[in-house]
């Protein structure tokens, strides 16, 4: 009776080894690495892009997006330090992970050689063009930041009503903020109609009155801003205590204040307040006080998550959630031509991603293209204007032209 | 002509903001010949519980913002009471140590807070429209920046000169031995000098917060932006912060009005500074208003 009783158990064990023991041997992990600031210099952008990054993962485990095999993304904090995001990306590597998420220009820039050595794909959250230059692993998500600054510089030549415009550069003191300058100076010397007539490179400034005064006394009528939100919103309040904001676009004796990426979104409007009325923006991502599917997708996975109202509405968030996207798409397609998810045959996805294999996370304005000779997803850039304290879009998406003639 | 009083008046503004951030260094040195290297924690955390009294608890900021002057003065008396006060009479640099130790430590904390990773503003609670006069502007923030760093200096001046902790206080920084000798409680002195210094701390950061908006990593880098002030103006003096501070803030704007985009030249505003640092530090090595001390032996 005792012996029947163990054989009995055994048996079960037996069963119920064979029936689930083939759907987990076939459940695939697929490590990917994410190192950012999360701490320290830049993380009021790399919080949010992170718990995007985190959510949109989670979300594809939960709702089994790729079956019964999940993603396993591991999020470090480098505290904007490049030795740490070396670090972290070496104990990635250990790891076995198949696709790499940076951050910073800086990391991305030093790290450039390791990812060729690698062959690691990588998309980072800096969307320097200089990344691109000698490197074959790197995948921009959206428009490049020399791109962002053409295009503003086309819509100031477009709508600026009288004569050459004068045009100035507010800029970062880092490879990060200088990157579009040249690019910048190409576009005028390849026929773009307007005068840059200083670039400044900012500190840490408690009044920009100086400078303001001296751009107006030069006949400066825009700012071109490549940098993060703090000194613009000092520069703006500034601007707004002299009453040197210009009400409409391009005002006569005023100037006109426009920015790229980073110097954009709710943080700018928390930091300047009422002074960021009419700042122009430009982006490839939506913005969720605008409805789209887009904004409600990223809206209700932040909800999904617990998120609060801050991140939820960052660009920051949306960027984050859309690299997740793209790298998991990769992967979905990887496995629906039923080839192994590896670092080689997800670059290779990666590259294929244009024509007709194009992807429209929802998040951007436009589809994510890659190609073996681009590595820039999102081409279309959205400009945004600050009505009311939000961000509006004006005009429709837009490619900008003289990218392809400098 | 306008240009000229335009810069004048604002380096006088950005020189009286440094000066009151650099009031926290000194009187601490005053007091125990130690630099605070947390300063810059401090002048954010300061800024940030004038944000939180004045937004998430509703007070008007007239009253939050004394209020989180008094709090951050109680808050920098007891980091002195749990940090430092056992290191009374230990050298100088284990003092030194253990403040860039709270600086990771403060930098810790604020990062689990909203306040680390966020950025926020103040309300506008002041007339938008500056004040102009002859071509002149200055706006309301810069003003009562101004009148409040000078209030808070006058009256700590006041303090050390006619008081009678602020004279002992004068006597712990000559000779705390001596000090001690004549019933000067020499703990206390220094828990005060740390109290203090959270108080000033408080006031610049509400005012710089509402210069540029509530950014953690901007905040607590004046800690450092007024390093050069505090060594020019001598360490521990008061009127040397003050002198110092607006010459400091009047070679930046001189500098970013005159030079900046001339000549090939940008970010000599930043740059600026230090150079007239080092020239006057060749001729004046303790600073203008640093006291040469001599020992005789």
């Amino acid at each position: 009776m005792k012996m029947n009783r163990v054989t009995s158990w055994m048996f079960l064990l037996a069963a119920v080894s064979m029936v689930t023991l083939p759907v987990h041997a076939l459940a695939k992990e697929y490590k990917l690495g994410l190192s950012l600031a999360i701490t320290g210099p830049t993380s009021d952008a790399g919080n949010p892009y992170s718990k995007g990054v985190e959510d949109y993962f989670q979300f594809v485990n939960d709702t089994k997006m790729l079956g019964e095999d999940t993603i396993n993304c591991t999020i470090r904090d480098d505290q904007y330090n490049n030795d740490i995001t070396k670090r972290n990306f070496e104990d990635f590597l250990d790891q076995g992970i198949v696709f790499y998420l940076n951050y910073s220009t800086g990391s991305t820039l030093a790290l450039k050689k390791d990812f060729e050595e690698e062959k690691m794909p990588v998309i980072p959250a800096s969307f320097h063009a200089g990344n691109l230059v000698d490197s074959n692993y790197i995948f921009l998500p959206i428009a490049s930041y020399s791109a962002q600054a053409i295009g503003l510089a086309e819509y100031v030549v477009k709508n600026h009503k009288e004569g050459t415009p004068k045009v100035a550069m507010f800029i970062h003191p880092s490879a990060f903020g200088r990157g579009p300058v040249e690019d910048l100076q190409k576009a005028v010397g390849a026929g773009l109609k307007m005068e840059i007539v200083e670039v400044v490179e900012h500190g840490k400034d408690l009044d920009n009155t100086a400078m303001l005064q001296r751009l107006v006394s030069k006949g400066v009528q825009y700012v071109i801003s490549q940098t993060v939100q703090s000194p613009v919103a000092t520069m703006l309040k500034d601007a707004s205590s002299l009453g040197l904001v210009a009400k409409s676009f391009g005002e006569a004796g005023k100037i006109t204040f426009l920015g790229c990426h980073y110097t954009g979104g709710n943080d700018l409007v928390a930091l300047a307040g009422p002074a960021a009325e009419s700042f122009y923006w430009t982006t490839s991502y939506i913005v969720t006080n605008e409805p789209s599917p887009g904004a409600t997708a990223q809206l209700d996975l932040a909800k999904k998550y617990n998120r609060d109202e801050k991140a939820a509405n960052s660009h920051n968030y949306a960027n984050g959630m859309m690299v997740a996207q793209v790298a998991t798409e990769v992967i979905k397609r990887c496995k629906a031509k039923g080839k192994e998810v590896t670092k080689e045959n997800l670059y290779e996805e990666l590259q294929a991603m244009n024509g007709d294999k194009a992807f429209s996370p929802g998040t951007t304005v436009g589809p994510v293209t890659y190609s073996k000779t681009d590595h820039a997803g999102v081409d279309s850039l959205q400009l945004y204007i600050v009505k009311g304290g939000v961000f509006k879009s004006t005009g429709t998406p837009f490619v900008p032209e003289y990218t392809k003639k400098i | 002509m306008a240009y000229l009083f335009q810069l004048i008046i604002s380096g006088v503004v950005v020189g009286s903001i440094y000066a009151l951030s650099a009031l926290g260094f000194v009187l601490i040195y005053k007091s125990s010949r130690v630099l605070n290297i947390a300063h810059g924690q401090i002048i954010a955390t300061g800024a940030f519980i004038t944000y939180a009294l004045t937004v998430w608890a509703g007070i008007p900021i007239y009253i939050s913002f004394p209020i989180s002057m008094v709090l951050t003065f109680f808050l920098a008396m007891s980091v002195e009471r749990i940090f430092l006060r056992r290191l009374i009479g230990e050298p100088i640099i284990s003092v030194i140590m253990v403040t860039i130790g709270l600086m990771s430590i403060l930098d810790g904390l604020i990062y689990l807070t909203p306040f680390g990773t966020e950025n926020f503003s103040f309300p506008p609670f002041l007339p938008t429209t500056p004040i102009a006069f002859a071509g002149v502007s200055i706006s309301w923030t810069q003003m009562v920046g101004v009148i409040v760093t000078f209030t808070m200096i006058g009256a700590f001046s006041w303090f050390f000169k006619k008081s009678t902790l602020g004279i002992s206080m004068r006597a712990v920084s000559d000779d705390q031995l001596a000090s001690m000798s004549i019933g000067i409680s020499v703990p206390k002195v220094f828990g005060l000098a740390w109290a203090m210094a959270g108080l000033s701390a408080a006031a610049a950061g509400g005012i710089i917060g509402n210069i540029t908006g509530l950014n953690f990593d901007t905040l607590h880098a004046f800690g450092i932006v007024v390093f050069p002030v505090v060594i020019l103006g001598g360490l521990d003096s008061i009127l040397g912060a003050v002198v110092a501070g607006i010459i400091m803030g009047l070679i930046q704007q001189f500098a970013s009005g005159y030079l900046d985009g001339n000549w090939g030249l940008n970010g000599t505003g930043e740059v600026m500074p230090y150079i007239i640092l080092l020239i006057i530090l060749l001729f004046k090595p303790h600073g203008l208003f640093g006291i040469h001390e001599i020992e005789r032996v």
